[in-house]
């Protein structure tokens, strides 16, 4: 596996402060220490649009603008649509995974996770960006 | 007008079938009316529990965020804990490779040794209460029995209820339609057992997502 660029910095989306605390805690053992949190899509949306993020690890479920929602907001802002969106969420139906990945999504991970799974799948999408960058 | 008023040319008319017959029919409907009645006083008793059930799954949303709070916090004491005792072994080591002699005659090694012993038991103390934390699990796992049985009983009830409201011929349909058109509720999936319509771990996620082409 190769080594993270930890000088990304990742927007964290839940509602839950406890994921996005456990979520933070990983990226920062994975090596990212740069990392936001929102409680929501809309918060969220709000900080990509001023400031300069490299990632987004988002929830799916959330109050005011939910995961979807947000995927579909980057997508469609041209300044936003190249931001990798990872979604990390306890929805296991596969309608929701099609859809999220039809949507524009960069990777799906379903909860529970562990450490290694959040490193493979930030990894294989950085790599995935720079190889057609 | 009473009976005896009747006009001498008017008589009685014969108790025909057709009466007999409506007769019939409203006193199976009181019948069916009674039924259902009866059902509603057990219905009435599982309702009153409801605020009962909401202020049990705000307990379970207490403890549980508590537990997490508390155990992370933990982690991060005990994480700081564990770094020390890295540092102050780098610095040992240092001093060892240095001029081992001076090392020991200068205390740094018993210094260091008890050092290691205070911070293990710190760190033992810590984990300690981590499994502690855990206890939220026993605790809210007798509530969530308690609002499951509610959640039965109030379904059982209704289900009776709306099975005797609904005509008898349509009886059947209604029960098979409960039994079909169960809303899909957004969060984790507790039962995948035999379920083709989700996955049940990252490995089918990734799956999926290859088999699209992503």
């Amino acid at each position: 596996m190769s080594t993270p660029n930890t000088d990304m910095k990742f927007l964290v989306v839940d509602d839950f402060s406890t994921m996005r605390r456990i979520v933070r805690g990983l990226l920062k053992e994975i090596g990212y220490n740069n990392v936001e949190e929102a409680e929501d899509g809309a918060v969220a949306l709000n900080m990509l649009k001023n400031g300069r993020f490299d990632f987004v690890v988002s929830d799916i479920n959330m109050p005011n603008m939910n995961g979807f929602d947000l995927l579909k907001a980057i997508k469609a802002d041209d300044k936003l649509k190249a931001l990798p969106v990872l979604m990390v969420t306890a929805e296991a139906r596969k309608e929701d995974i099609v859809l999220a990945a039809q949507t524009g999504a960069a990777g799906y991970i379903v909860k529970p996770f562990t450490k290694a799974t959040l490193e493979e799948k930030v990894l294989k999408i950085m790599q995935k960006l720079t190889a057609t960058a | 007008m009473k009976m005896d008023e009747l006009p001498e040319n008017m008589t009685m008319p014969a108790a025909s079938p057709e009466i007999f017959q409506q007769l019939g029919t409203l006193t199976r409907q009181l019948h069916d009316t009674l039924n259902m009645l009866g059902v509603l006083p057990q219905l009435k008793y599982t309702v009153e529990d409801l605020p009962d059930a909401r202020s049990r799954l705000n307990y379970i949303a207490q403890k549980t965020e508590a537990a997490a709070e508390k155990v992370l916090n933990l982690v991060d004491t005990a994480k700081a804990d564990q770094e020390h005792i890295a540092s102050e072994t780098r610095k040992l080591a240092a001093l060892i490779t240095a001029d081992p002699v001076k090392a020991v005659a200068s205390g740094a090694v018993f210094n260091f040794v008890q050092d290691v012993e205070t911070t293990t038991h710190r760190v033992d103390g810590h984990l300690t209460d981590i499994m502690m934390a855990q206890d939220f699990h026993d605790l809210t796992g007798q509530v969530v029995a308690k609002v499951v049985k509610l959640a039965n009983d109030l379904e059982s009830q209704l289900v009776k209820l709306l099975v005797q409201a609904a005509p008898p011929e349509q009886a059947h349909k209604v029960e098979a339609a409960l039994t079909q058109n169960h809303e899909e509720l957004s969060g984790p999936v507790v039962n995948p057992e035999g379920r083709t319509d989700v996955v049940s771990n990252q490995g089918e996620v990734d799956d999926l997502l290859a088999s699209l082409g992503f």
